[in-house]
């Protein structure tokens, strides 16, 4: 009569291609990161050259702009994103459902077309914005494009909807009658968003928090495109190391790093969010 | 804000929403306004408005190549992704089961992680197995991010779907195949085809992990990206275009595919 | 009217919780069986064993003489309708009717003329045919789910609570259609509920069920009038229940001829207020505390000075009893229960 628990047979596939695809691949560059410098074989004895080389060659550097670059990235997009999820979610039902969907639609769009019409729009001289403001006013103005300004602006642009739509999640929880109880019981609406706001959207504002701080730390492009390399992010310090300079070992210690550091930030929020009550919605 | 309705700031925050749609376009737009133009160098507003620059990119070989490589990883991803995730959203979703709820939190780890990171990774990763990076391989790398996000969608779908059909469908004497083929894959089909749908299009646009794990074959989204940079060309925004109508046509399709087989459905009943 | 269906010694249970607890019952060809008990008490896990969605731990089912412990719910002649009662949501009203036939191969033609035959018997309109059931109205889905149950010509009906998360209103109308079309089909149903007066309404017999065992069983009226324990006396409504000790009435101090050891139940109704030289087996005084209009009859809370009771007392007669007044009540052993705890 005892035959295997579904779950787990149907669990199987996925949990087989993610261990070859995602848990070995990382354990693999970990391992790398543990050779003798500018080695490409696993067969070396294990040794922290690399992580010392990281640090006192000031690979730190890159890792540093790259988490200044992520956590000032989510501040602005939680900043934005908290009055359009709250303005969406007053208006649902009407046309916010539309609203929503055109916000949504960028996001299949790939990242170098935006990108790239970012640029466009913001070159100088005849740029869409110079260009239009020189032919209708007789102005020429400057431009950001190739600052780390301009490489932020594409991270924001780029990262919005993530932050947006686990927030919308989150503010659409809060309870309509909880806010006219705490109203009606004399909270300001500072008072409101501190007490019962804030609380209840947590989880969303959270998840979204999270999905744009590692997002934005291992971005590049925007650097690329947009910042005109203007600093070195620890995207392209790692590609240097593996392509250019051909030390795969100092390339795996700087990813091992980053990895790091993606997991401090995830696992204990991870830890705190229920995610299935989060996708039952 | 004291509780009562203030026409004022409901103004306020429908302006506030208009002008996120707007900025948010603002790339797309410039994009579409940078192809219309015959020069080599970007100088807008342009002299000459001409759509020449989609007559060579229609006409050249780069832009046929480039579609068929990306389509290439996209089908194959969906066609994988979808398979793993319907059982993966089963497991997550529908079957009870101790473990569950770690295997939610594992299942989510690839998407709450840097892309370019991933990508770097499985090329070190695939380089060491001595795989020859490939297209093959760039769809292998779209899979570790997309197969997560195809079960969450499919999973979404299962939420709202009723166990007890299926034991009404066994009561009602349907075989045990019967149930799945009348009652399970037809309640599931909407949650599958969006799945579908996701992985098409995320496969389509992706970026970070294609630049690294792609080798010689190239996607159109590299090929953007190299050409931001470097040699530029009205056709490049215009490619930028094509590729965008391309995936949109694909949504476009879905939704009219979708909407028809349901109203065939109904006009099947009727009759 | 011989059995049908019958369980001897079923147990049932889910990890540490033992959903079912040595059960035996027998149900009758033809009639209408309801199973009451609390949420938790097992009687959804007794009626998914009954339609074979579910296997006992222990014990047999019978289907008369033939053993259907084993057999799974798709060979076994009976059907269910389901709590949420689980349409197919995907599919029309007409689709899921003919459902059953369809699994067996019947011509569409076929299954189309059996379909609306039901849909005549629910007396759902012919134009519902094509209409998807996520349309449809709760009392509609209801119908649609009586139809598709009675289109697989079933011997036995179960119904899993099929009216809990309906409207006052509306669930009274559905009662009676219930009763009515048991009836005019003929068919045994079996149905469960933890609405005491669902139970009343339309039964023939009822089992009371507790923590997994069968607590008494009868017909509505031996449940009511005389319940053999205190869990179904206080289930089953307004009850006041008489502590007994050494032959009589504790708190009363009134010698009763029954038993010497359990409880007394009696119900509201048989509370009389007693008149000048009236005759009562049991009576004491009492003063009205409060009076509860309930329509056709009121409720009195009657203060002994130890404890409130509760009288019932039809409209016509209330004008006599004012609240704070003071007067002797009582009643017949014979209208009283004797309770084994």
């Amino acid at each position: 009569m005892r035959r295997p628990n579904p779950g787990i047979l149907t669990m199987l596939p996925v949990l087989v291609f993610l261990l070859a695809g995602f848990v070995i691949p990382i354990l693999v560059v970990a391992l790398y990161s543990l050779m003798p410098p500018r080695t490409f074989d696993l067969a070396g004895s294990p040794t922290f050259t690399n992580y010392a080389t990281a640090f006192a060659d000031g690979y730190w550097r890159p890792l540093m702009w790259s988490a200044l670059g992520a956590a000032a990235t989510t501040l602005i997009c939680l900043v934005l994103a908290w009055p359009t999820a709250r303005a969406l979610d007053r208006f649902a039902g009407r046309w916010a459902t539309l609203v929503t969907l055109l916000i949504a639609l960028p996001i299949f769009i790939s990242e170098s077309v935006r990108l790239f019409g970012l640029a466009l729009f913001m070159m100088p001289g005849g740029g869409i914005l110079a260009g239009s403001i020189d032919a209708l006013f007789g102005v020429s103005i400057g431009t950001i494009l190739y600052t780390r300004l301009a490489a932020l602006l594409g991270l924001v642009y780029i990262h919005f909807p993530f932050v947006l739509f686990p927030l919308l999640l989150g503010v659409s929880l809060v309870p309509k009658d909880q806010v006219a109880a705490a109203r009606d019981l004399g909270a300001s609406g500072w008072q409101v968003f501190r007490e019962i706001e804030a609380p209840l959207a947590a989880p969303g504002a959270a998840v979204g928090a999270l999905l744009c701080f590692v997002l934005s730390l291992g971005a590049n492009a925007e650097m690329n495109i947009l910042g005109g390399q203007a600093v070195t992010v620890i995207t392209n310090a790692i590609e240097q190391r593996f392509n250019y300079a051909q030390d795969w070992p100092l390339g795996a210690a700087l990813t091992v790093l980053t990895v790091l550091l993606t997991a401090a930030v995830v696992f204990p929020v991870l830890r705190r969010i229920d995610v299935d009550s989060l996708a039952r919605r | 804000m004291n509780g009562r309705a203030k026409p004022l700031f409901d103004s306020l925050q429908a302006a506030w929403l208009l002008l996120v749609l707007v900025l948010l376009y603002i790339p797309m737009i410039s994009v579409a306004l940078a192809s219309l133009s015959n020069t080599r160098y970007m100088l807008f507003p342009h002299r000459t408005w001409t759509t020449d620059a989609y007559a060579d990119a229609l006409a050249g070989y780069t832009t046929g190549a480039l579609h068929l490589t990306s389509l290439r990883i996209a089908l194959l991803v969906v066609v994988i992704s979808v398979v793993l995730a319907s059982f993966g959203a089963l497991a997550f979703a529908r079957f009870d089961w101790r473990g569950r709820r770690a295997f939610q939190r594992f299942l989510v780890l690839p998407l709450f992680f840097p892309q370019p990171v991933l990508g770097l990774a499985l090329l070190v990763y695939f380089t060491a197995l001595g795989i020859t990076p490939s297209w093959q391989t760039a769809a292998f790398a779209h899979l570790v991010w997309i197969v997560p996000v195809v079960t969450l969608v499919i999973s979404i779908r299962l939420y709202n779907y009723d166990v007890l059909q299926e034991d009404a469908a066994f009561d009602l004497g349907a075989t045990r195949l019967q149930v799945l083929r009348e009652v399970t894959l037809p309640a599931l089909a909407p949650g599958i085809v969006s799945g579908a749908l996701f992985a098409f299009l995320l496969s389509w646009s992706n970026l970070p992990l294609s630049v690294f794990t792609s080798g010689a074959d190239t996607t159109l989204p590299e090929w953007l990206y190299s050409r931001t940079a470097t040699n530029y060309s009205p056709m490049v925004p215009a490619i930028a275009v094509i590729a965008t109508a391309v995936s949109a046509m694909v949504v476009i399709a879905a939704a009219l595919g979708l909407s028809l087989a349901r109203g065939r459905d109904g006009a099947g009943t009727t009759s | 009217m011989g059995t049908i269906l019958s369980t001897q010694a079923v147990s049932k249970r889910f990890g540490d919780v033992i959903a079912l607890d040595d059960v035996s019952l027998e149900i009758r060809e033809g009639e209408f069986f309801t199973i009451v008990g609390p949420s938790g008490s097992g009687k959804s896990t007794l009626l998914r064993i009954l339609a074979g969605l579910e296997t006992p731990a222990a014990g047999r089912v019978h289907l008369r003489n033939a053993d259907i412990t084993d057999v799974p719910a798709n060979r076994r002649p009976t059907c269910m309708v389901f709590q949420n009662l689980a349409l197919f949501s995907h599919r029309s009203v007409g689709e899921n009717i003919e459902f059953s036939q369809k699994m067996k191969g019947v011509p569409p033609h076929e299954r189309r003329e059996h379909a609306l035959d039901m849909m005549r018997i629910v007396r759902l309109p012919e134009s519902y045919y094509g209409r998807r059931v996520t349309h449809c109205s709760g009392g509609e889905q209801q119908r649609v789910a009586l139809a598709r149950a009675l289109a697989s010509d079933p011997e036995i009906l179960f119904f899993d609570e099929p009216l809990s998360s309906i409207d006052y209103r509306l669930r009274k109308i559905l009662e009676v259609e219930m009763k009515d079309l048991h009836r005019r089909t003929g068919k045994t149903f079996v149905y469960i509920t933890h609405s005491l007066e669902e139970a009343m309404v339309m039964s023939d017999r009822i089992a009371i069920m507790k923590s997994g065992r069968i607590v008494q069983s009868g017909t509505p009226t031996d449940i009511y009038y005389r319940p053999t324990n205190r869990f179904v006396a206080e289930f089953m409504g307004e009850v006041n229940v008489f502590e007994l000790a050494g032959g009589q009435i504790a708190e009363l101090g009134i010698a009763v001829p029954a038993g010497a050891a359990g409880c007394l139940a009696v119900r509201p109704e048989f509370l009389r207020k007693l008149g000048d030289g009236e005759r009562a087996d049991v009576r004491f005084p009492a003063t009205v505390a409060n009076d509860y209009m309930l329509g056709s009859r009121t409720h009195y809370h009657l203060d002994t000075g130890k404890r409130i009771l509760v009288a019932e007392v039809a409209a016509g007669k209330a004008a006599e009893i004012t609240v704070g007044a003071k007067a002797e009540w009582g009643f017949d052993l014979s209208d009283a229960a004797l309770l084994d705890e």
